[in-house]
Parts: structure tokens; sequence; C-alpha cells
């Protein structure tokens, strides 16, 4: 039997700017709102949907509650009785979700599958929400008892930039204004009303404190709420579902590419790996290379568009020169160029990543994946990116430690 | 009037079009002029604040960092005087704010002065959040009615990002196109495009909402309307709530020009009550004077009673059995609206049937304000949802159901508005409201 292609029918993302918890709202208004909503606008019934996966990374300790997958038949009298489950590799939980549904589709198992990325965070402070958040990291060693463990890893990523080729911050500071600006243009984007520009990312006072080394608030993504729900099918499905809505089957976007590496889990040990590699995350840079190898597409050219993992601005500036926009080490260039921009050469993160369009841990790398179906769909409203037919993502959970990348495209 | 659609490239062609590189905020120690000024730096490189005095414009300069908390304001902005500055800085201005007090003949007085310091491209802007924009700029030179348009943002601008923007006859459609244009992208605006009508879209069908919720206080306590106009039928916070944080004095300029000025089917719910006159002659203005229908004394909640002034402690009065909104929000805590709204809807008793006039009266309202005060129901949607942070009335149609809809206006004795009725009659109905990217679950908190 032929492994059959993987096709994207669309979704639904929440309100990244919402505050669930202010709404009064259950874990399970989140799950329902997104997987309705993943319905309403795609127009698949409830009674087609054969199968679930939901990312999440940490709902036990944010909102004290497992079994998520069991949340899914919660939605819909239709649900009752599917087969669930629930995926968990910290930050990069979303890619692992929409990594095993297709895989399930390529063996021929389903012919529609569901995928939900989820997380609600604003049920705790910011100091407890840290420390949840170290438990992606090797908690004993890198965490406990540390406060905000992951910028300080972040910041150390910066410094070793800084050690191999020099880092300066004001290159820093521009990414954070970009994925700000790019914000404004999504209206599901946390940040879109907050207000940042490249003089305040570079403000070194308590306005804009540093807290971990060179990582200070504005190069940080968000504390945030949110949920995606997005449906991936067969060829035999998909062609059915065009025919439905008038289309052909190559209108229907296709997963064409995939990549999946997982570093050792302690961020000294992955550089001490890394010390004489060309690359300072070659594990990383192994993903976005397979994907692109799975796709058929020989470099960084041939991808319209990028949604990285920004978790905070020294992991973009290690995604620029990782995706091969400039030599190992010139990530400042593309940056000082205006590559990033929308309409430049290589725009990343037209949505504003995780930095502008927040990053509700679970769910980001599915909302990644949405917003590529949004761009080479040319459904990105105010930050789409004129023909784009190639968008390529980058999740990455811990530091630097899982990574995942699809490309989508026609 | 409603804007073209252009694509994002169009679009941002578009903004590009022009060059805003200074802007000048007349009146910058408001709370209208500091926000907006803010709001400005983050897209514009030099915005000048100017108030009566140097001092007070840079008293506005302070309450604008202190609002976005971010230094680098300062670092785009000036600060100057109307008699020192004014023919400078409007000289210069490619955009000109006008953010003065809500009265007409001071606003006259400064477009006067505006008129001959301005050069003939610069565009100016009134934040006037219901003065008419023809009146405004009525037997002014051809190039300053081309100019002049009414740009409508609501308080806080940091904050809320849905902003009315007025033509007035003259006004060039191309200067409105690239104000649309600028504003959405470099300003993160939500533009809705309304007629120059008294309190335009946003503040009419609003504050008559808020209106009839005072003229409630009159009958049964501030507590019990909030807590029956409260986050279930569609809104965070609640609406006499409301009015203390606006202002009772906001409120009433409001309320009176709609009042004066309009002849609709709901006037009598524009009036302003008597007694807020009176408590208002007496220093009562919401939050900023201390206290307003409700006030803090320590962490007691006092609440005020209408017919005589005084305050008693909320613990102290006594609500009627309100279980259905407990069950309302139980459905809503899940996500379960439109079992939520069934529960609203069909919930025994008095105080369920005041709530469910109210909110029959502001479907009503607002559907019959549709080609008046806007083009089509979108845009009183998009400003009560992004304005108000209210579930707007198309919202509310489509989780009751239309025909519900139209039974509880019909049972509220209130007119049905056409549209409502077609639907209604409708063996499948579409939707009212058609913008996927807005959650509308996110109107309906579960408190």
């Amino acid at each position: 039997m032929a492994v059959s292609e993987v096709y994207i029918l669309g979704g639904y993302q929440t309100d990244f700017a919402r505050n669930w918890t202010k709404e009064s709202k259950h874990f399970s208004a989140l799950m329902r709102e997104s997987v309705l909503g993943g319905l309403e606008a795609t127009g698949i019934a409830p009674e087609e949907v054969e199968s679930a996966h939901v990312g999440n990374f940490a709902a036990e300790l944010y909102c004290m509650q497992g079994h998520l997958g069991a949340f899914f038949t919660e939605v819909h009298p239709a649900f009752s009785g599917l087969p669930t489950g629930r995926h968990e590799a910290a930050c990069a939980s979303g890619s692992i979700a929409l990594l095993a549904a297709s895989a399930e589709i390529e063996a021929g198992r389903y012919g529609l599958q569901a995928v939900v990325g989820i997380e609600q965070m604003k049920t705790v402070d910011s100091g407890t929400g840290g420390t949840y958040l170290g438990t992606a990291a090797w908690y004993e060693d890198e965490a406990e008892g540390i406060e905000a463990p992951f910028p300080k890893l972040f910041g150390r990523l910066g410094d070793e930039y800084d050690k191999r080729y020099g880092l300066n911050d004001d290159h820093l500071a521009e990414i954070s204004r970009l994925n700000y600006d790019n914000a404004k243009l999504n209206p599901n984007a946390q940040t879109r009303t907050w207000y940042m520009n490249k003089e305040h990312a570079l403000c070194r006072t308590d306005d804009n404190p540093a807290i971990g080394g060179r990582v200070r608030i504005s190069d940080c993504s968000q504390v945030t709420d949110g949920a995606v729900c997005m449906f991936l099918a067969n060829a035999e499905y998909a062609e059915k579902y065009a025919k439905g809505m008038g289309k052909k089957l190559e209108d229907i976007p296709r997963l064409k590419g995939w990549g999946h590496n997982t570093a050792r889990l302690r961020f000294d040990d992955k550089i001490a790996e890394s010390r004489s590699a060309e690359y300072v995350l070659p594990h990383v840079r192994s993903t976005i290379t397979s994907a692109m190898k799975r796709a058929g597409i020989a470099d960084v050219n041939g991808i319209d568009g990028i949604e990285t993992h920004d978790c905070f601005t020294t992991s973009e500036y290690m995604a620029i020169d990782h995706f091969g926009i400039t030599a190992p080490g010139e990530s400042w260039k593309a940056v000082e160029e205006g590559w990033l921009e929308i309409d430049g050469k290589h725009p990343i993160n037209a949505s504003g990543g995780l930095i502008g369009a927040g990053h509700p841990v679970g769910a980001t790398g599915v909302r990644q994946l949405l917003d590529g179906y949004k761009q080479v769909t040319e459904t990105a409203g105010d930050y789409q990116i004129e023909g784009a037919k190639n968008i390529q993502t980058l999740n990455i959970g811990g530091s630097g430690t899982t990574s995942c990348s699809f490309i989508i495209g026609r | 009037m409603s804007s073209t659609p252009l694509s994002a490239a169009d679009l941002r062609a578009l903004a590009r079009s022009r060059s805003i590189e200074r802007v000048v905020v007349l009146g910058a120690n408001g709370t209208m002029g500091y926000g907006s000024a803010a709001l400005f730096t983050t897209a514009v490189p030099h915005v000048t604040f100017l108030a009566r005095t140097t001092e007070k414009a840079q008293e506005g300069l302070e309450a604008a960092i202190g609002q976005v908390r971010s230094p680098t304001v300062a670092s785009r902005a000036s600060v100057g005087s109307y008699d020192d500055d004014l023919e400078k800085a409007v000289g210069e201005a490619d955009l000109v704010f006008e953010a003065l007090t809500e009265d007409f003949a001071i606003k006259k007085d400064m477009f006067d002065r505006v008129e001959k310091a301005r050069r003939d491209d610069s565009i100016v802007a009134t934040v006037t959040s219901g003065l008419s924009i023809n009146a405004l700029c009525e037997g002014r030179s051809e190039s300053f009615r081309k100019n002049f348009l009414g740009l409508h943002v609501f308080n806080p601008p940091n904050v809320i990002v849905g902003t009315e923007l007025i033509a007035g006859n003259d006004t060039d459609p191309g200067v409105l196109d690239f104000v649309e244009a600028f504003s959405r992208l470099r300003l993160g605006r939500e533009i809705i495009r309304t007629h120059d009508t008294p309190a335009f879209a946003g503040n009419r069908v609003g504050f008559k909402l808020l209106n009839e919720a005072a003229q409630l206080a009159e009958q049964i306590s501030p507590v019990l309307v909030d807590r029956l106009v409260g986050p279930y039928t569609g809104r965070a916070m609640t609406p006499l709530a409301t009015i203390d944080l606006v202002g009772w004095d906001i409120h009433r300029a409001i309320v009176d020009n709609v009042y004066e000025n309009t002849d609709d089917e709901a006037r009598e719910t524009n009036k302003l009550p008597a007694y807020m006159a009176a408590l208002m002659d007496k220093g009562v203005m919401g939050n900023k004077s201390g206290g307003g229908f409700f006030k803090k004394d320590g962490k007691t909640r006092l609440v005020l009673d209408p017919a005589t002034g005084d305050y008693t402690p909320e613990a102290d009065i006594e609500l009627p059995n309100l279980g259905y909104i407990d069950d309302v929000a139980r459905m809503y805590s899940q996500g379960r609206y439109r079992e939520g709204m069934a529960i609203f809807l069909a919930a025994d008793g008095d105080e369920a049937a005041i709530a469910r006039k109210v909110i029959a009266g502001y479907i009503s309202y607002a559907f019959h304000r549709v080609g008046e005060c806007t083009d089509t129901i979108d845009g009183i949607d998009r400003i009560m949802g992004t304005g108000f942070n209210w579930a707007p009335p198309s919202v509310l149609v489509d989780v009751m159901g239309p025909k519900a809809a139209v039974d509880m206006i019909a049972r509220s004795g209130l007119p049905v508005p056409a549209a409502l009725e077609a639907a209604a009659g409708s063996a499948e109905p579409d939707a009212f409201f058609h913008h996927p990217t807005i959650n509308i679950g996110k109107f309906f908190v579960a408190g």
C-alpha cells in the first residue's frame, strides 16, 4: 500500500490575548472553543473525525488536570468513543502531536484526524509559572531553586554566540521590535496592543528589566492561554473534502516535509557537543535541513516564509543562521538588511511569533502550522506574505532539546 | 462608506503612500490627548505634546510615559504651549490631532489657529466623541475640509483598539483610506467607519444601555442592576461600574447630546436620570471624585442609594434569588455559550425579565441604527466588540438564535428589527456575525 500524502484542511486558534482565568473558564472551555472553531472554519462535520491527538506540556501543574485526550470527547457527542491521546515534549508538544497524527495518516490507520495544541498558563503567578516551565530542562540540575530558569538558559545561548562570533544586543532589540510590529497585524496576537519600539527594547531601566543575563523582558515570549485545532487528512478524504468545497485536490495544502531531532537535555551538554561543529545547535540545524530534504527543497531560498520558535530573541537569532539565511554567526546581516520583514527576502514570524503572537506552550507548534496554512492559502489577512507557496516552521522544546519542523505548501 | 477590502500588500503600500513624520497633539494633558500621543510614538518619529502651558504639556508627557510604562516615549516627544509653540509645530506637522475638551466653541477657536498655521496638505483629526464633524469644519477653507476627519479613539488607547473614523461631507476619500491603512497597520487600530451622527455608533448604542441601567437604579439597587446586566449578558465590566469609571460628567455629556439631537424610537432611554444631575451638583462624578454608584471604604464596597444619595455596605443589601445566573455561568465556564444563553432566556421571575428587556433593547436599538450610524450592522458589531468589549448585537442574536431573539424583543414590548424578523422566518438562517478571527467566547464571562 502506498503511503498517503498528509493534507492540511485548516483550523482555528483562540485569541491569545485572552485570560481564561479572568473569564472564569475551565480548561474544557479552551478545548471546546478551539475544536468547535476548527470544525466551523473547515466545514467538517463532527461525525467525520476519526481520531484526535492533543499536544500539551503541563496541564497537571497549571490546571491540576491530566488525561487530556479524554477532554476531546467532551466537545461533541459524536466524539464519544474516538481514539484520542496526549503528547508531551515541552514547548514542542504541539508539533509532536502533529507528527503522531501525520504518521497515523501515512500508516493508513485513519483518514481524518484532529490535532489540538493547548495550554492554560495564567492560572498561576509568573514565579510559579517559571518554575513549572523549568521542568522542560533537567529540573534538578538546571532549574531547581533558580528564578526564571529558561530566560537564563537562553541568555546563555546568546552568550555562546557572543563568544563564538560576537553578538550585538541591538540586533536582538530589532528582532523584538519586528515581532511586536507584526503582532499588530494579527488579530489573535497577544501583544497586539502592547507598547513597544526599538528604543524600548533597548531600554536598560526598570521598565525593561534583565531577567536572564542579557535577556530582558522585551526579549521574552509571553505567558499565554491558548489553543489551536487543526485537521489533517489522507488523500482520499482530502479529495472528497476539496470536491465538497468546489476545489481540486491540488488546492489543498500538504505537509511536504518534516524534521524531528532530540538533543541531550542539559544546555551545557549540548554546547559541549557542538564545540567544534559548524552550528551552535547542530540538531536544530538537522531538523530544518531534513524537513527541506523531505520536501525536495534545496535550501531556504525555496521557502517563502518561516514561523520560528522565538521563545527569546536569542532563539530567533539562532534560527536565522540555522535556517541558512546567513552563514553561521552572521544572523545580524539578515536583521540589518531587513530580510526578515513581511515583505523582505526571508520573512520570519509574520504572525508576530512567540514574542508577539504569544506562547501557550503546548499550542505553539500547531499555531505555527496553522499560520503556515493561512499564508499558503492567502488567508492571513493583514500579515499575509505576498505569493507565499511554502512556509516552514521550527518548534523547539527545552533549551534546544526537542526540535520539530514542518513545511507546508501546495 | 465601508472600506473596500484591499490585499495586505496593497494596504501596506497605501500606509506607506504618505509619510507621517510629525504629529502635533492639541490638548496633550487630557486623558485622550496623552493616551493618543503615546500611541502615536509607536509609529511616528516626532510627536509634539501641546497644552495651555508647557508645564501642562509636560504633565501630559509624564502621564503618557506612565500609561504605556516606557520612558522611551520621551525620546520621540517634545512639549510646548499654544502661545509659544503652536504655529511652528502645526506648520511642521503632517498630522494635527485635536483632543481638547468636548466644547464646540473651544474646539472652533483652536481650529481657527490651526487653519492659519497648517500646511495645505496636512491632515487634521479630531478625537471628539460626538460633536459633528461637519459643524466643526463648517466655513473653513477647502483644503481644511478635505483633510479634516474624526478619529474617535477610545480610552485607554493602549488597551482598546476599536476606533471610529468619521468623514465630513467634503473629506477626501483618499485621505480617509490612508488614515485607515495607517491606523490599522502602524497603530494597531480596528477601524470602524461611521456616519457623522450624534455620538457616532459606539457611544450611541453603548451609552443607551448604560443610561438605561442608570434609570433602572431608581427602582432597584445599583448592585442588583449590575448583577442583572452583568458579565453573563456579554460584557467584562458591569454597566454602573462602567459609568463610574468613565465619569458621570462624560456620561451626561454623551447622553444629553444624543437626547437633544436625535429623535429615535428609544429616545426616553437616553434621558439622564434626575438623581444623577442632582448628585453631580454635589460633586459626585464616579471614581474620579472618590465614588459614584459604588465606592470603597477600606475593604468594604459601598453602594449608592440614588433616592437619598447615601451609601450602604454591599453586604447589607438583600438580593432576590438569582440562581439562574449561576446556572448560566456554570455553562459558560465550560464554553457552553448557547446552553448558557438558553437558560437566561428561559429563566423565570421579574429579575430575569428586567435583564432580558435591557438586552432586547440593546439588540433592537443597534439594529435600528443601521443606515443611520453605520452602513451595516457589522460596523456597530465591531465597535461594540472592540471599543466596549461587549458581545456585539449580532453575536447575541447568533448565540440565542434569531427566533429566540425576536421572541425576547417582542415580549419586552420593543420594536423587532426587520432583519431579525426575516432571519427568524428562515428555516436555516445565516449567521449575522462573520469574523472568524474574533473569538465570540471572550464576550461571555462566567462571572
